[in-house]
């Protein structure tokens, strides 16, 4: 394994402490040096300066004494990707990499994206539900931030950033949530309409513009001006408390009208990826939600949880290139995923059900 | 068959967004929907649309009366706005202002920034580590500046406001100023 595969595939506690339903959340802060153009606007010059002042102030913050910084420039393609598939930056991160700089924690809990479409986006993970303890957490870096670099701020708007729709707070909080039930009684459809009247967006596994796989759906505030960071916070966790309650009652539901379908289609699931030798992502995705499924449900044991993720990490199209340290075509990419989705299903003990 | 808004090609996107009880329906053709960024490539299965694609929208609404503006700082216009979807530094903020209040109106839910103050964040200090984030007894963030400085700034802008004919938004920041008096102070 090379250094950058080290990096990737430090344990993150993200794929260890996860909890049924909640696949883990997320707060990110939107902050710009006032005295500098936004990054879409800036010369060459200014985002390297912007780039090392930023650098310079980050890496004196104790969050960051275990930590990793990138050059985004230097990586490879596939690298680039895979930190986006570890969600540890974003899509447009990594479109135009000119003077970026990617800071990671070694347990994956907080990046911080220097000259993506703000000069700085900070970010905090958990794989539950517990946005006190991430908000305090990303304040004290952002507290850091704005006493070492001045900070594009007005009185009336708020924090400013390149796009108004971030305006304000700044600040876009995100619950990734697992859904399967809600998409087996076809209630997500209507879910989706009225989290979307409350003013909160759904997205597919990878935020903007991405598709809805394996059941997984991602909420976030949609607004950023004119609540304050602890409303929007507050708003959030009980519009994600109550998809809990709508998600586990309909796992009754299932278990009650369509057991057989259920057990069926899980036992199948666990088939495919015990016998597989070519299998693309989005299948791979699909089983693994059953998977994931079938341990919420007691048909395998609890501890399995945390591994299931972080398989579904590791078998994805930029991950197994990292692992393989050299770039593969769809296919030759589909045959490496079936055989670790293989390696690891022949340890995983036969379905219990009811 | 319904015209898409821009080209007036037959639409197959029908967005419906309601912000603050407002609905707003907008009809596109795909590739319209895509240089919005409303769409990918492939198409979605379902619109998860960010507040991006309401805002540029009445954000190029907002560039026919907002035409003539430049950014002192930067250079930039509501044409290269509407353009790159982004604005060029925060001097935007007050030079393009006619342009930012139309998007921030449309896309989010108030045009007072309530949040946390730069510099002194006071805001760790202020939340009691016992409540829950659902706890409605929970305190909100301490504001930097007092009601009586805000009132002072609001009333700035609306003596200019007046003196630039600027009536709308002289109305607008009348209705900001009589709600921050009555409720007599900012949370």
């Amino acid at each position: 394994m090379n250094d950058f595969a080290k990096k990737l595939f430090q344990d993150s506690k993200l794929a260890k402490e996860t909890i049924p339903v909640v696949v883990s959340s997320r707060i990110r802060l939107a902050r710009n040096l006032a005295d500098f153009k936004f990054v879409k606007y800036a010369c060459k010059g200014d985002l390297h300066t912007v780039a090392e002042k930023c650098e310079k102030v980050l890496a004196s913050c104790p969050i960051f004494t275990k930590s990793t910084i990138l050059n985004m420039g230097d990586l490879l393609d596939y690298e680039k990707l895979a930190l986006v598939e570890r969600h540890l930056c974003s899509q447009e991160f990594i479109m135009d990499t000119n003077e970026s700089k990617l800071f990671f924690t070694d347990d994956h809990l907080t990046s911080i994206m220097i000259n993506e479409e703000d000069h700085l986006r900070m970010q905090v993970f958990r794989p539950d539900l517990n946005f006190k303890t991430m908000f305090d957490k990303i304040n004290a870096i952002d507290d850091h931030v704005s006493e070492n670099l001045n900070i594009a701020f007005d009185n009336r708007y708020g924090f400013l950033t390149a796009c108004p729709t971030n305006v304000g707070t700044g600040m876009r909080a995100s619950v990734m949530l697992h859904l399967p039930a809600l998409v087996i009684t076809k209630q997500i459809g209507n879910l989706i309409l009225a989290v979307q009247k409350l003013g909160f967006v759904v997205r597919g596994l990878f935020g903007e513009g991405s598709e809805a796989q394996g059941n997984f759906f991602q909420i976030s505030n949609q607004q950023t001006l004119g609540f304050s960071e602890v409303d929007i916070l507050s708003r959030l966790t009980q519009i994600i408390r109550s998809i809990i309650e709508y998600e586990l009652n309909a796992r009754e539901i299932v278990k009650k009208e369509r057991i057989i379908w259920l057990y069926d289609n899980i036992g199948r699931a666990l088939g495919i990826l015990r016998g597989c030798y070519c299998l693309t992502s989005i299948d791979a995705i699909n089983c693994l939600s059953l998977m994931m499924l079938a341990v919420d449900l007691g048909y395998l044991p609890n501890t399995l949880r945390g591994d299931l993720h972080q398989v579904m990490m590791k078998i994805q199209s930029s991950h197994i290139q990292v692992l393989e340290n050299k770039v593969l075509n769809s296919s030759e990419r589909d045959v490496k995923r079936a055989e670790l989705l293989r390696e690891f299903f022949v340890t995983v003990p036969n379905l219990k059900f009811d | 068959m319904e015209k898409c808004q821009f080209c007036g090609k037959p639409a197959t996107v029908h967005m419906t967004q309601v912000i603050n009880n407002k609905t707003t329906v907008i009809r596109m053709c795909n590739e319209c929907a895509a240089k919005h960024g409303l769409f990918d490539k492939e198409g979605l299965p379902f619109a998860m649309l960010s507040g991006l694609g309401e805002a540029l929208f009445s954000g190029m609404k907002q560039s026919l009366s907002a035409n003539g503006l430049i950014c002192s700082k930067c250079g930039c216009t509501p044409m290269s706005f509407k353009e790159t979807g982004r604005l060029g530094c925060p001097n935007c903020y007050k030079d393009l202002k006619l342009l930012i209040d139309g998007i921030i109106e449309s896309s989010q839910k108030g045009t007072i920034h309530k949040g946390k103050y730069s510099k002194e964040g006071t805001l760790t200090a202020t939340m009691d580590p016992t409540n829950s984030f659902t706890d409605t007894s929970i305190q909100k963030p301490i504001r930097k500046p007092s009601t009586e400085e805000k009132l002072n700034e609001l009333q700035e802008m609306l003596d200019a406001a007046v003196k630039a004919e600027q009536y709308e938004e002289a109305a607008r920041l009348r209705d900001e100023i009589k709600i921050l008096k009555g409720s007599g102070g900012i949370s």
